[in-house]
Formats: C-alpha cells, structure tokens, sequence
C-alpha cells in the first residue's frame, strides 16, 4: 500500500488542453473519487497515474517515488477498466494469475493469490470459465479479482460500474466498498455518478474543466459547495439557484430576487450592499406549505418517487425544485406558499465562489 | 369485414386451390434454386461430364463417353505429377511470404504515424494492378536486357553475371512467386489490419498493467483475436494461388522445362493450346478434389479454434 502524490500535473494534446494543473495528495489507504462530468479530465489524470498516458508536466509519486517515466508495469498498481478489458482467450483463472505469471511468481504463491481472491469475491465456480460465459457483474468480480492478485501498491478504478444495470451497480458499490475495508488499499475511483461517489468516497474530487473544483468529504462536498459548479453537481435533484443582490438588514441581511422577492438570510455575508450573489437551497431545505405564509408559488409538476415526492415549482419564471418524504403533495397547478430554512441557504458571490457568512466585509 | 367460414373439407376444395397450396413453399424458394442451378450447378456438371468424355476441338468425330480413361492417362503423366509438386511449392511459398509479409505490414499501419494514411493507400496498390500487367512487368525487371534486378542481383555479387532467372531451371519459380508475393500482400495486409483495428485497445493497456511486454502481448492479445481470420484468409489464399495461372502463364509459360509448371497452367495449356477440353477437365477435377479436402481441413481447423477461443 502507497500513499500517492500529484503535484501540479498537466496535461495536453498540442494546443488541446485537458487538465491545467493539478495538485492532489492521497494518503495511503484511503479511498478518494475523482468525479465530474464528461470530458472533465478525471480518466485523463487516472490514466496519468497508471501511466497510460504520458505527463506533459508535472510530477506524480507513488509511495514517495517519481513514477512520470515509468512504464504502467513498474508503477506497481492495479487497474479496473469500465470494459473490464478481461483477456477472452484465458479462463478466468488464467486471467486472474497472468501477472504473476508474467512475473515468474512461484506456482504455490500464484495458486494462493488467486484462490484468495476467488474466494473474497465469490468466484470459485467459474474458475475455468472463459470470460463470454458470464454475467457482466460476474466479469466485473473477475476484473478486482485479477486486480486484488498482484497485491498492487493502488488500486485505480476507471468508472469500473458504468456498465451494469441499475439494481447491479448497487450491489457492486456495495460490494467494493466492504472489499476496501477488508484489503484497506489506497484506491483511485472515477465516476461520472455523484451517488456512486457520494457513497464510495472517503474523499471525493470534483472535477470540472480540467481544474480541481473542491476536494472534501462527501458530506462536505454536499454541505458547503466550494462554488456552483460543486453545488450543482452534487446532490440530486440538484439545488436551486437564484440569482440575486444582497441587503444587508441588521445582524442578518436579505437576498432581493429580480422581481422583488426579499429572501431573509440567516447571517450577514461579507459582501457589499447591492453585490449581485447566487443564492442556493437544496430541494429538501424548501418547505411548502399551504397557509399564505411564504412566498407564493404554482406546482406544475409532481414527481413521485415512493421514497418521497419531488415537487416542480414556479414562482415569477423562476423554476424550483422541492423534494419531501411526505407523500400528501399538493395537485398539479396547485397555489402554494414556499419558505427556506434561512440557515440551509448557500450564497455564491459573482464567479459563483462560496462565501461564508460572519465576517463583515 | 365479414368473414367466411370456411365449413368446406380440404377435398372439396377446388384442384388447382389444392394444387397452389402443395406449390406454394416450393414456388416461393424458386428464384432462389432457379438462380443456383442455372449459374452454378448446370456449368460444375457439365464441366465434370467433359471429364468423362473425349472432347477435342480439332477432332470433329470426339465427343463419346470414355469412363476413366482420362484418369488412367492423367496417373500415369510425368508432366502432371511434376506440376502437381510445382503447385504445392508454388502456392506455399507464396502464401507463405504473403501471409508473413502481409502481417507485418498490418502491425506496422496498426501503429499512428504521420502520412499513415498515405502508407496505407501505397500499400493497397498492387492490389488494384491488374495480374496481366504485374506479370509483364515483373518478366521485364527480371530481364537483364531491360531490367534492374540482374544488374543489382550481380552487384552485390549474389549473380556471377546479369542473366534472366526466369530461363533458370532452379531459380525459375522464384520469378512468379516474388511477382505474386508483391501482388498478393495488400490482400492480407488489409484484411489483418482490419481484424487488428477491431481488438479492444484497453486489453492491451491492462496488459501492459499486469506487466507484458510488446511480445507478449502480441501472443497473448494479439494472436488469439487474429487467429480465425489468419485461417480463414490463408484458406481463401490458398485456394486462390493453386488455381491462379495468370502470373506463369505470362511471365514463363510453364518453362523453362515444365518447371514452372502448375496444375492450373496446365489445364489451360491442355484445354487451349492442345485443345483436349477432356483430359483438361479431368485434371480440374482432381484440382477441385484436393483443394475440396484442404478446404474441409481448414475449416475444421477454424471451427476448433473458435470454440476454444
């Protein structure tokens, strides 16, 4: 096991940029998810670790040491490709034990190794199976076992569950998360699935554009967005945001909508008097309600979900989204009166960076 | 709509609706059989009763059934068995070089390079050459008068004087053969390029995770993928290469001393230059038998191949 140092990584095609300097540190056992959305970057840099692809500049160190040059074999880490890039010609056991194989491992140590996998992962009845004989999440158990084998300094997943069906993909998460509690190998996951990087992480990375957006906790991530790239990639349905000025009101202040709407805010934000701000409300923080008490909006859509409903609101143009464990939801088309939880309330100054409330300006 | 029920048995049905109805699968596969017996069964019967019957044009009273007797003839001609050997050593060496050659060719273009697309284009042109005119071509290089080879062939002292190795009787094979492998390697080239373009790249990169180097990938990647159609390429070539006469029939015409000699370029010397179509078909009847076997090895081969794979 390794800890795993990214500093200032670059990387481009010609005049084709894909990440603009890159600064992550992982500690040694932890499991940290690269997330964001298509094109963002996060297979480029995983790739870069595994050294698939080449570093334009900047440097990476496994365990202390500086992998750029080093081939993927001698970096000494395990990859999960989302095809699972199983060899079809072996069985899986030969699939299981090629790289110690290629690496003349002894017969006693190679039958070990991948028989422990084996059993870990459920696979002893499909030992001599060649990989078209199984299931997608069969072969995707085969791809961590032949992983889990070699005993890699990391472990590096490449959207490793895009692939399966729903009610499969749950289970796999599941079963990669006890997997990582039982071996405690650093690992690199990329997602595109905010639920998948939410639930897996011990820290997630979100990425956007080639840039680090914000590196946290899941909870973190979903609490205290760094900006609104953050906020609105994270959660789901996503948050609402609006754009507004600010007002300060005594100890607290208020956020003026565009038609008026004064939205009172829990503290004041060091910000100037007028500053055009976005304010965010995730769909839970939203409260509805029916006595006149509120801000007053129409429903024009419910969706529900059976966990709870997700309610479509509009008020002035404006579009919202709440979401309630209740199942008694007002009818679409419905007038209702809407309310937020003044200390849920997150504001964004003008390039959509967070800013934390208490400081005077 | 109504609907008629029809209370009426099958046998009173009127002759010609029962007549249809007993037709009907048959007219419906009719274009099809029509199709095949007229293009394909009617000359491959015909051809093989000529095997069976005297026919030379030059002989107006020819034409009568002579059972076997083609066949006794043809066990017993030094001429076919020399070119039955000429056609083993012809089509392996060919298919060999091609096959090898060709491969090599596609592993080369798999990999990205600038002005790949213009290799490639140069690469498929002998394809597009017509087989008459490679053929003409190559006799000229290889003639000290007009070509280059001999020339080059003595200056780096392989020849004791510029000759024409065509008119060698130990070295006249290799004339067409080297016309034919020039000829023949955009074949495999494209064909091995196309099944190497449609392997998984990331097999590979986990390959080169778990530690194989460029040739073990190559056996343990790349080879099992392009088995099937390295057997079912070299297959067709094979069979392509025996029957093909065209290269010798220009370039030596069977000489010097039948040692160029092919089973295919004799047919078409017994069949046109004899004018004895009879004993022609027989010996494109025994072609046709042995390339039959080879070709039922072969897919056998493939089957077994595709099951373990």
């Amino acid at each position: 096991m390794a800890s795993i140092h990214i500093e200032d990584i670059r990387k481009a095609y010609g005049d084709f940029h894909v990440l603009h300097g890159v600064d992550l540190d992982i500690a040694d056992g932890e499991f940290v998810v690269l997330v964001g959305p298509s094109g963002c970057g996060k297979s480029t840099l995983l790739r870069m670790i595994a050294g698939l692809e080449e570093v334009t500049s900047g440097t990476i160190r496994i365990d202390g040491r500086r992998v750029n040059d080093l081939d993927p074999k001698d970096r000494d880490i395990a990859m999960v490709f989302q095809s699972y890039a199983l060899y079809p010609h072996m069985s899986v056991k030969d699939n299981m034990s090629y790289s110690l194989r290629l690496r003349k491992a002894a017969k006693e140590k190679i039958a070990g190794a991948v028989n422990g996998a084996a059993g870990k992962l459920g696979l002893e009845p499909f030992m001599q199976r060649r990989p078209r004989a199984l299931s997608g999440g069969q072969r995707q158990r085969v791809a961590m076992g032949r992983a889990i084998v070699r005993q890699p300094k990391a472990f590096l997943f490449d959207e490793p569950l895009s692939n399966l069906d729903a009610r499969l993909r749950e289970h796999m998460r599941a079963e990669i998360k006890k997997l990582h509690k039982e071996l405690g190998a650093t690992s690199v996951y990329v997602t595109h699935d905010q639920i998948e990087a939410m639930t897996l992480a011990d820290r997630i990375v979100a990425m956007n554009g080639g840039v680090i957006q914000q590196v946290g906790s899941p909870l973190d991530l979903y609490d205290r967005p760094a900006n609104l790239f953050v906020a609105g990639f994270i959660g789901s349905p996503a948050m609402n945001v609006f754009e507004a000025r600010y007002r300060h009101a005594g100890d607290a202040a208020e956020a003026v909508l565009g038609d008026g709407t004064t939205i009172r805010l829990a503290r004041a934000y060091p910000v100037a008097e007028g500053a055009r701000i976005t304010i965010g409300i995730r769909p839970e923080h939203v409260i509805v309600g029916e006595n006149g008490r509120g801000i007053p909006a129409v429903v024009e859509l419910v969706e529900p979900t059976g966990f709870g409903t997700i309610l479509h609101l509009r008020l002035d143009g404006v579009h919202i989204k709440a979401f309630s464990l209740e199942r008694q939801a007002p009818a679409s088309g419905a007038a209702v009166d809407i309310r937020f939880a003044p200390d849920r309330l997150h504001v964004f100054d003008e390039n959509g960076a967070r800013i934390e409330a208490g400081k005077a300006p | 709509m109504s609907v008629t029920v029809a209370h009426a048995h099958p046998e009173h049905r009127p002759v010609l609706d029962r007549l249809g109805r007993v037709l009907e699968p048959y007219l419906y596969t009719a274009p099809a059989v029509i199709l095949i017996v007229a293009v394909m069964l009617v000359p491959l019967v015909l051809g093989i009763s000529y095997a069976f019957r005297d026919i030379r044009l030059l002989n107006p009273f020819s034409g009568g059934f002579v059972g076997l007797e083609h066949f006794q003839a043809l066990a017993k001609d030094r001429a076919f068995l020399g070119a039955l050997k000429n056609t083993l050593w012809w089509t392996g060496a060919s298919v060999f070089l091609q096959f090898v050659l060709g491969l090599i060719l596609a592993l080369l273009l798999d990999k990205p390079f600038r002005g790949r697309g213009l290799a490639q284009a140069l690469v498929f042109l002998p394809w597009a050459v017509p087989s008459f005119l490679s053929g003409l071509n190559w006799a000229w290089l290889f003639n000290p008068v007009v070509g280059p080879i001999p020339h080059w062939l003595t200056a780096l002292g392989l020849m004791g004087e510029p000759s024409n190795i065509l008119s060698d009787p130990n070295l006249a094979m290799w004339g067409p053969i080297i016309a034919n492998v020039w000829w023949g390697i955009p074949f495999f080239a494209i064909t091995m390029l196309a099944a190497l373009q449609a392997i998984p790249r990331d097999l590979y990169e986990a390959a080169a995770i778990d530690g194989a180097n460029g040739f073990q990938r190559f056996l343990s990647i790349t080879l099992p993928f392009l088995a099937p159609t390295m057997a079912i390429t070299i297959l067709l070539r094979t069979v392509w290469i025996s029957n093909f006469a065209d290269l010798i029939i220009v370039m030596t015409n069977g000489g010097p001393a039948d040692r160029t000699q092919i089973v295919a370029s004799y047919i078409f010397t017994q069949a046109f230059r004899r004018l004895d179509f009879g004993y022609a078909s027989a010996i494109a009847l025994v072609l046709l038998i042995l390339l039959l076997v080879y070709s039922m090895l072969i897919v056998l081969l493939r089957q077994a191949m595709l099951r373990r794979g």
